[in-house]
C-alpha cells in the first residue's frame, strides 16, 4: 500500500484525510457508475458530498475553540528527499474555509443540475472538492501546491463541458491564466524549499519553514512572496490580473459559478493569509501598502464594473471582484481586527454569492436569459424568489443584522487602523455595492411584468430547500457570529503575533472608544456587530 | 613524413577545417541530394584529415584507428543514404531537396 | 604504423587483446543477438500478413536484455562500476538507468507497430530488427566512455531510426521524413565527429576518463581548442534532441514518420542523446563547467520557448507533439544545465517518465491516424471522447502529464527539474521552463478541447466515419503508459529512488 492513503498517526482516526479522500473516492465510484444509469450517479455523488459535509461538521465539532496553532495533524511521509509529506492540519482559518466548502458542495449540486452527461459532471465536480478541502488543509507547501493546481482540471472540464455559449474561451482563458499564476509558484516553492535548507535537507513543510525565519535574506524574501503572490492574485483575482474572472463565471454553469466564487476564490485569499502573512511576515510587512492599494482598486474597479453590466451573471462576477477587495483589504491592514473580517468576509462572500449565483441560475432556467434589460417585474410571478433575492442581496451588499455587514465592519475596523484614508476610500465600495446590486433588483424585480416574465414560474420546493441553509447561515451569521469568531481569533491572534516577533511592525493598538483592549475589544466590536 | 617536420600541422588543421566548412556550406546550398551526400562524405573526410593530423601531432596512434572506424560509419552510410534516395526516386523521378516540401519545413 | 601491424602478425605469440567482461555487455549483446535472430528467422520463414510472433519474439528480447541489465544493477549499485575494453565502456547507474529507459522504448513502440504494420499492410520482421539494432546503438552510446564508441553508438542508432522513418514505402512522406532526417543527421554526425577531433587534439584523448583527469591536470593556455569542440559536440547532440537552433528536422521528420516510429524517437533517441550529453558535458568536461554552461543556458531557454511558442500555430496533431517534445527536451537541458548530481538525476527522472507520456500519446496517434497513417488533424480528433472515450481519457492522461498537472508522473518530472536549477541559482530559467509549459498547456488543451468539446457542433451532419480499430497490443503499450503516467504521479518514491541510485554522489569537479 502507498504511503499516500495509509495516513495513520498515533493510532487515531486520520479526519483530516478521509475529508480529502472521500470525496476523490466518490469521484472515481462516481465515474464508475453505468451510462445508462444517470440518476443513480447523482445519487451517489450526493451521497458522497454529504458525507464530506457531514466530516466537514465533526471537524467543525472537534474542533478545539480556544487553541491557535494547527489540529488534528496527520502526517505521513510522501517522498524522501525532498522531504514531501502528506501533512494536513486544521486552525480557526482553515476550518472555516473547510466547513464552507462542505456546505456548498451539496447545495451546487442539488441546486443546480447539469442538462446533459450527468455522469462526468458530479465527478469532477467530486474531483474539485477534494482538490479545494486538501488545498485548505495542506500543511506542505508542496501538496498545497499539488492541491492548488489540481483543481484546475475539474473547473477547466466544467466550464468547457457544461458552460454557456462562449464556454471555451472561458475555460481556456481561466486556465491559462491561473497556470500562468502557478508557474510562478512552482518555481517560488521550490525556490523557498531549496534556499530556506541551506544546502541541509530539504523539506517543504510549512510549519518548519514558517517557524524558522530570518534563514533567507529580506531581499529574497520578498522575492519569493511576489512569486506566491501573482499566484494568489491571479487566483483571488487581484486587480490587474482579474480578467479571467467575468467570463468564466459567467459562462461556468450555475453549480461551478457557485463554487468558482464560493469556494476557488477563496484558495486565493487563504493563500495569502497562509502562504503570504505566515511564510513572509516581512514581506507582507514590506508589500502591504501596496496590496491594499490592489484591494482597495479591486473594491472600486469592481463596483464600477458591476454597475455598468448589462448581464446578470457578470454582475454577480463583478460584485465578486469587489468583496474580494475587502479580504485583501482585510488581510493585509495586518490587524487582528481587519484579518478576523477577512476570513469572516471569506465565508460570507461563499454564503452570498453562491446564493446570487444559484438564483441567477434558476432565473435563467426559467427565462433562458441573463439579461437585466430582458427580466422585469418578476416580484410579481415569483414573490418568494424576490424575497430571497432581497435577502441574499442584502447581505452582499452588507446590512447590519445580515453577515455581511459583521465582515466588511470588522475589515474597515482594521483597515482603518493602519491605513486609515484607504478605508475612507474603500468605503464608497459598500455605498457603489448598494448603488449597483439595488438598481438590478429594481430592474429585475420591480415593475408591471411583460408578457415573457408574466408567468415565470416561482421557486420549488427542492429549490427552497436547497436555498434554506444558506439563508440560514446568512441570517445567523449576522445575528450571532460570535461562535464563528471565536474560533477564528486565537490562529489570527497568533498570526499577527507572528508577524510581529519578526518584524518591527507593531499592530496598533484597538480603538479606545470600546472599554477594554486586547481581548475585551473583540467581544465589542462583536457585541456591536450582532446588535 | 618530410612535408611534417617542415610544415607542422596548422596546414594540415587550417585544410581540415577548410573542407569541412565547404562540405557543411554545401550541403545546405545545394539541392541535388546526391550532391548533399557527398558535402557530408567531405565533412566526414576533413574530420579524418583533422584526426590523423592531430594523432601525427600527439604521437598516438588511437587517432589513427579512429580514421579507420569513421570510413567504416561512412560506408554505412552511404548505403543507407543511397537506399533512401533510390527508395524516393523510385516513386518520383528526378526528385530535388526542393521536391521534398510535401511537409512545410 | 604498417611495419607494426606485420611486426605483430608475424610473431608466432597470440595478438594482445584487451579482456573483455562479457557479462556488463549482455544487455547490448542479447539485444544484438536477438536482432540479428529474428532476422534470419524472419527471412526464412514464410512471410504471412500475421506478425504476431515477430512482435512477441522482440519484446521476449527485450525483456531478456532487461531481465540481465537488472542483476548488473545491483552489482553496480554494490560495487561500483564496470570498466570495460579497456574503459571504453562503462557500465554504470546512469548507463543502466538510461538503457532500461531505451529498452523499455523498443517495447512501447513494438507494441505500437504490430497493429500499424497490420493496418497499412507492410511486412517484415525487418522493423522490429531495426528497433532493436537501434536500441543497440542507443545502449552502447549510453555507457560510452570514449567518444568514438559514442560516435559509434550514435551512428548505430541513427542509421537503423533513418530506415525506421523510411519503412512505409508507399508513403511519400514517410521517404521524405526519411531523406530529411538523413541529410540533417548526418549534418550533426558530422559536426559532433569534428567536435571529438578538436577534443581529441586539446586533450590527447577520446577516453573520457583520460580526458577528465588531463583537465584536472593540466592548465590549457589556450583553450579555443576546446571551446571549439564544445560548441561542436553540443551541436551534435543537440541535432539529436532536437534542441532550440536544431530543431527544425524535428516536426517534418515527426510528421511523415510513421507514427510508433516517432515514439521511439521521442522517447528511446533522446534518452540516448541526453545519456551521451551527460556522459560528455556533466562528468567529463565538469572542471569547464563554466565556459558551457552558459551555451547549454542559452540553448535550453531557446529550446523551451521554440518548443512552446511555435507549436501554438500547429493545426497538425503530430507536429504539435513534435514542438511539444522539443520543449520537454528543453526541460531535461535544464536539469543538465544545472551540472549536479541533483541537475542528472532530474533529467534521468525526466526521461524515464517522458517515454511513457510520449509512447502513449504517439499511441493514440497511430491509431487515430487510421489506414494511411495520414489523419492527424485537429479535426481528426474531434468527437473522440464520445465514439471512444477510454482512448480520449488514455490521451487526456498523456496531454496533462505532459502539461505538469499535478497526480501525474509529468509534474514530478518538472518538479525535480525546477529543483536542480533552483539549486544551481538559475531562478530565471526555472521561471521560463514553467511559463513555456504555460504556453504548451494551450497546444494540449486545443487537442484535449478537440477530443472532449464540440457536442454541439454541426459535425453530427457529419458522415459517420468507421469505427476505430484498436489493435490489441497497441492496448496493452497504452494500459501501460496510463498506469506508468499515473502510478508515478502518485508514487514517484521507486523511480526518484533508482534515479538516485543511478547517480551516486560524484565528486566530478567539486
Amino acid at each position: 500500500m502507498s504511503p499516500v492513503l495509509a495516513a495513520e498517526t498515533a493510532g487515531s482516526f486520520p479526519l483530516l484525510t478521509a475529508v480529502v479522500v472521500l470525496p476523490a473516492i466518490g469521484a472515481l465510484v462516481t465515474a464508475l457508475v453505468s451510462k445508462r444509469r444517470p440518476e443513480l450517479a447523482k445519487q451517489c455523488a450526493v451521497l458522497f458530498a454529504v458525507a464530506t459535509g457531514a466530516l466537514t461538521i465533526a471537524v467543525l465539532a472537534g474542533f478545539d475553540t480556544h487553541a491557535a496553532g494547527f489540529q488534528m495533524i496527520d502526517h505521513v511521509r510522501w517522498v524522501q528527499d525532498p522531504q514531501i509529506s502528506w501533512t494536513m492540519g486544521v486552525d480557526g482559518i482553515s476550518l472555516w474555509m473547510v466547513v464552507l466548502t462542505g456546505i456548498l458542495f451539496p447545495i451546487a449540486m442539488l441546486g443546480a443540475p447539469p442538462h446533459h452527461d450527468e455522469k462526468p459532471f458530479y465527478a469532477w465536480l467530486l474531483l474539485l472538492e477534494a482538490g479545494c478541502l486538501g488545498a485548505f488543509l495542506a500543511l506542505d507547501l508542496f501538496v498545497f501546491f499539488l492541491m492548488f493546481e489540481i483543481v484546475l482540471v475539474p473547473m477547466y472540464f466544467l466550464i468547457s463541458g457544461w458552460g454557456y455559449e462562449g464556454r471555451r474561451y472561458a475555460a481556456m482563458k481561466f486556465f491559462l491564466y491561473t497556470m500562468f499564476g502557478s508557474a510562478f509558484m512552482l518555481v517560488g516553492t521550490v525556490a523557498l524549499a531549496y534556499l530556506h535548507a541551506k544546502g541541509g535537507p530539504v523539506t517543504f513543510d510549512l510549519r518548519t519553514i514558517a517557524e524558522h525565519q530570518g534563514v533567507l535574506s529580506p531581499q529574497t524574501g520578498r522575492w519569493l512572496f511576489l512569486s506566491f503572490a501573482i499566484a494568489f492574485g491571479v487566483k483571488v483575482p487581484l486587480v490587474p490580473l482579474h480578467t479571467w474572472l467575468p467570463d468564466a463565471h459567467t459562462q461556468a454553469p450555475t453549480g461551478g459559478s457557485v463554487i468558482l466564487a464560493g469556494v476557488m476564490l477563496k484558495l486565493g485569499t487563504y493563500g495569502f493569509l497562509r502562504f503570504g502573512l505566515y511564510v513572509f511576515p516581512e514581506a507582507s510587512v514590506y508589500f502591504a501598502p501596496a496590496m491594499i492599494t490592489l484591494g482597495v482598486a479591486g473594491i472600486i474597479y469592481g463596483a464600477i464594473c458591476a454597475t455598468m453590466q448589462q448581464d446578470l451573471k457578470r454582475l454577480v462576477a463583478y460584485s465578486s471582484v469587489a468583496h474580494l477587495g475587502f479580504i485583501i483589504l482585510g488581510t493585509f491592514s495586518l490587524t487582528t481586527q481587519g484579518i478576523d473580517g477577512g476570513v469572516l468576509q471569506m465565508i460570507n462572500h461563499g454564503v452570498s454569492t453562491g446564493a446570487l449565483f444559484l438564483l441567477v441560475g434558476m432565473i435563467y432556467e426559467r427565462r433562458h436569459t441573463r439579461e437585466i434589460a430582458k427580466l422585469k417585474g418578476l416580484q410579481r410571478s415569483a414573490p418568494v424568489m424576490a424575497g430571497v433575492f432581497t435577502l441574499v442581496m442584502l447581505s452582499s451588499i452588507g446590512l447590519p443584522g445580515l453577515n455581511g455587514f459583521v465582515g466588511e465592519y470588522l475589515t474597515l475596523l482594521g483597515a482603518f487602523l493602519t491605513h486609515r484614508w484607504w478605508a475612507v476610500v474603500a468605503v464608497t465600495g459598500v455605498i457603489l455595492a448598494s448603488l449597483y446590486l439595488l438598481w438590478a433588483y429594481q430592474r429585475v424585480f420591480h415593475g408591471t411584468p411583460d408578457e415573457a416574465n408574466a408567468d415565470m414560474p416561482d421557486l420549488r420546493w427542492t429549490e427552497r430547500l436547497v436555498m434554506a441553509p444558506l439563508i440560514v447561515i446568512i441570517v445567523f451569521m449576522g445575528v450571532y457570529p460570535k461562535p464563528v469568531l471565536d474560533r477564528i481569533e486565537p490562529s489570527v491572534k497568533k498570526l499577527v503575533q507572528h508577524i510581529e516577533t519578526n518584524t518591527h511592525y507593531r499592530e496598533p493598538k484597538a480603538p479606545k472608544v470600546r472599554p477594554a483592549p486586547a481581548a475585551g475589544g473583540q467581544t465589542a466590536s462583536q457585541g456591536k456587530a450582532g446588535k | 613524413m618530410m612535408l611534417a617536420s617542415t610544415l607542422g600541422p596548422t596546414p594540415y588543421l587550417v585544410l581540415g577545417a577548410v573542407l569541412f566548412t565547404v562540405g557543411a556550406v554545401g550541403l545546405l546550398v545545394r539541392r541535388n541530394p546526391l550532391v548533399m551526400f557527398m558535402c557530408i562524405e567531405l565533412m566526414l573526410n576533413a574530420t579524418n584529415l583533422t584526426f590523423v593530423t592531430f594523432a601525427r601531432q600527439l604521437d598516438d596512434v588511437g587517432g589513427q584507428v579512429i580514421v579507420f572506424f569513421v570510413l567504416v560509419v561512412a560506408a554505412a552510410e552511404v548505403v543507407i543514404g543511397l537506399g533512401i534516395i533510390v527508395g524516393i526516386l523510385r516513386r518520383r523521378p528526378g526528385a530535388t531537396a526542393d521536391d521534398l516540401r510535401l511537409m512545410k519545413g | 604504423m604498417t611495419s607494426l601491424l606485420f611486426a605483430q602478425l608475424g610473431t608466432p605469440h597470440r595478438i594482445q587483446t584487451p579482456s573483455v567482461a562479457w557479462s556488463g555487455l549482455l544487455p547490448v549483446l542479447v539485444l544484438l543477438g536477438g536482432a540479428v535472430v529474428l532476422m534470419v528467422v524472419g527471412a526464412l520463414l514464410p512471410r504471412r500478413s500475421r506478425h504476431s510472433w515477430h512482435l512477441w519474439l522482440t519484446l521476449l528480447i527485450a525483456a531478456g536484455s532487461i531481465g540481465c541489465a537488472v542483476p548488473l544493477w545491483f552489482r553496480v549499485r554494490d560495487h561500483g562500476p564496470l570498466s570495460i575494453l579497456r574503459d571504453a565502456v562503462r557500465v554504470d547507474g546512469l548507463a543502466l538507468f538510461l538503457g532500461i529507459v531505451i529498452v523499455v522504448g523498443v517495447m512501447l513502440a513494438a507494441l505500437l507497430t504490430d497493429g500499424y504494420l497490420r493496418r497499412e499492410e507492410l511486412e517484415g520482421p525487418e522493423p522490429y530488427v531495426l528497433l532493436m539494432l537501434s536500441a543497440t546503438g542507443g545502449l552502447l552510446m549510453a555507457s560510452a566512455n570514449d567518444l568514438i564508441v559514442m560516435f559509434l553508438g550514435l551512428e548505430i542508432l541513427s542509421l537503423a531510426v533513418y530506415v525506421l522513418a523510411g519503412l512505409h514505402v508507399r508513403r511519400l512522406r514517410s521517404g521524405e521524413a526519411a531523406m530529411k532526417y538523413f541529410v540533417l543527421g548526418g549534418f550533426s554526425s558530422a559536426f559532433f565527429l569534428y567536435g571529438i577531433a578538436l577534443a581529441y587534439g586539446a586533450t590527447g584523448s577520446t577516453n573520457l576518463t583520460d580526458i577528465q583527469r588531463f583537465l584536472a591536470t593540466n592548465t590549457l593556455t589556450n583553450n579555443g581548442l576546446l571551446l571549439a569542440s564544445f560548441a561542436l559536440l553540443l551541436v551534435g547532440f543537440g541535432f539529436k534532441v532536437a534542441a532550440a537552433p536544431f530543431h527544425s528536422w524535428a516536426p517534418d521528420v515527426y510528421e511523415g514518420s510513421p507514427s510508433p516510429v516517432v515514439s521511439f524517437m521521442a522517447s528511446a533517441v533522446k534518452a540516448a542523446a541526453f545519456a551521451g550529453l551527460i556522459r560528455v558535458f556533466v562528468y567529463a568536461f565538469a572542471l569547464d563547467r563554466h565556459d558551457w554552461q552558459p551555451i547549454v543556458y542559452v540553448v535550453a531557454v531557446l529550446t523551451l520557448l521554440v518548443g512552446s511558442v511555435l507549436a501554438v500555430v500547429q493545426t497538425n496533431v503530430k507536429r504539435m507533439l513534435a514542438y511539444s517534445s522539443i520543449n520537454h527536451a528543453g526541460f531535461v537541458l535544464v536539469g543538465v544545465q544545472a551540472a549536479s548530481d541533483r541537475g542528472v538525476r532530474s533529467a534521468l527522472f525526466y526521461l524515464a517518465t517522458y517515454t511513457f507520456m510520449v509512447a502513449g500519446s504517439f499511441g493514440v496517434v497511430t491509431i487515430v491516424g487510421r489506414r494511411g497513417d495520414n489523419r492527424h488533424q485537429l479535426d481528426d480528433y474531434k468527437g473522440l471522447a464520445r465514439t471512444e472515450p477510454l482512448l480520449a481519457f488514455a490521451f487526456l492522461v498523456f496531454l496533462l502529464a505532459q502539461a505538469g498537472v499535478p497526480f501525474t508522473s509529468g509534474l514530478w518530472a518538472k518538479f525535480y527539474v525546477i529543483g536542480a536549477a533552483v539549486e544551481a541559482r538559475s531562478f530565471w530559467l526555472a521561471l521560463v521552463a514553467m511559463l513555456s509549459t504555460v504556453i504548451s498547456a494551450f497546444l494540449y488543451l486545443r487537442i484535449v478541447l478537440a477530443m472532449y468539446g464540440g457536442a454541439d457542433e454541426a459535425d453530427e451532419a457529419a458522415p459517420a466515419v468507421p469505427r476505430l480499430r484498436i489493435p490489441f497490443a497497441a492496448r496493452i503499450a497504452l494500459v501501460v503508459s496510463v498506469v506508468a503516467t499515473i502510478g508515478f504521479g502518485l508514487v514517484p518514491g521507486p523511480l526518484t529512488h533508482a534515479s538516485k541510485t543511478a547517480v551516486p554522489k560524484i565528486a566530478a569537479g567539486k
